[in-house]
């Protein structure tokens, strides 16, 4: 069963699925966008601020969740050893820091409207600023690093210890001194946020969520097409 | 109603800033990754094509990956 996962298997069906989601992506995105400009009616406080919303929150999520996968993937691959998952790592992890990049400076703009700075060195904020520099490293470990035991250790390690910022992340609005504005949108318990920003929000969340797919695929074909290179070296 | 939509009643710099930074990096860094994809394609479609034709037929059997892009790549080397 788990031949079927292999890259080799995987990759003649890159192709079909890549296809369909740059054929629907440009669509959704349409929909999305008159929704997230058009029909969203402005906050009673923020104004038409509020949707900075629909750019900054999908971003800050998909980063979180990305790092999150990252040190899941990393740990799983330490104790069964499954090459696929670090081809995997490799190929989300920029697409990680480009969502975080896009969380900070979407956050800094939407800060100076509502808050009258572009930036605050609160917990949340730098807690962010801290989760981009752990993807950095990583990037960087996974690029630089030639010795591929000492980059496997270098990059769990990593993974592990930028988690535990992922909770700070999370639960620092509610519970540490902070500018930004307590969580609106829970999975348990009531959320504090109405329907009518509900919708576009979660329609900017299904475009950059069939962008990440999208970039992760083309990545991760990359990385297959360099393995595969190397091999053919050895095979001459 | 475009004038509101352009001006988001005083926010617009603020929020068609946020849309377009998001949008453009989105945009560049989509471009940067199919270009590398097609980069490593190519070249590697060129290297199969450099194998004699025995190994290149021996290697494209036992490689799925290989097979696909040397049938997808041939024709425009």
């Amino acid at each position: 069963m788990f031949s079927f996962f292999s890259p080799s298997n995987i990759f003649v069906y890159l192709n079909k699925i890549i296809e369909f989601l740059n054929s629907i992506i440009f669509i959704v995105l349409v929909v999305a966008l008159t929704f997230a400009l058009v029909f969203s009616p402005p906050d009673y406080v923020q104004g038409d601020a509020v949707r900075i919303m629909y750019v900054h929150v999908p971003s800050a999520w998909i980063s979180l969740a990305i790092f999150s996968i990252m040190t899941f993937s990393y740990i799983i691959n330490y104790i069964f050893r499954i090459k696929n998952l670090l081809i995997i790592n490799y190929s989300i992890a920029p697409l990680g820091l480009l969502f975080t990049a896009l969380a900070i400076i979407t956050g800094s703009v939407w800060g100076k409207p509502t808050w009258g700075t572009w930036w605050a060195w609160d917990a949340r904020l730098t807690s962010m600023i801290f989760l981009m520099f752990f993807y950095i490293a990583l990037i960087l470990s996974l690029k630089y690093l030639n010795d591929e035991r000492i980059k496997l250790k270098a990059t769990t390690a990593l993974s592990i210890i930028g988690f535990i910022n992922v909770p700070i992340i999370r639960y620092s609005v509610d519970y540490l001194n902070t500018l930004h504005q307590p969580t609106s949108l829970k999975i348990t318990g009531s959320s504090t946020i109405h329907t009518s920003f509900l919708l576009p929000l979660f329609l900017m969340l299904l475009v950059f969520l069939i962008y990440s797919a999208l970039i992760f695929l083309m990545k991760y074909k990359t990385e297959i097409i360099k393995m595969k290179r190397k091999r053919l070296k050895n095979y001459d | 109603m475009i004038k509101d939509i352009l001006t988001m009643n005083g926010y617009g710099l603020y929020v068609w800033l946020s849309f377009a930074v998001t949008f453009f990096s989105c945009i560049f860094y989509y471009v940067k990754t199919y270009k590398e994809l097609k980069k490593y394609e190519k070249e590697f479609a060129k290297e199969l094509m450099e194998l004699s034709a025995i190994d290149r037929q021996e290697y494209l059997e036992n490689s799925k990956v290989a097979n696909q892009i040397f049938l997808s790549k041939s024709k425009t080397i």
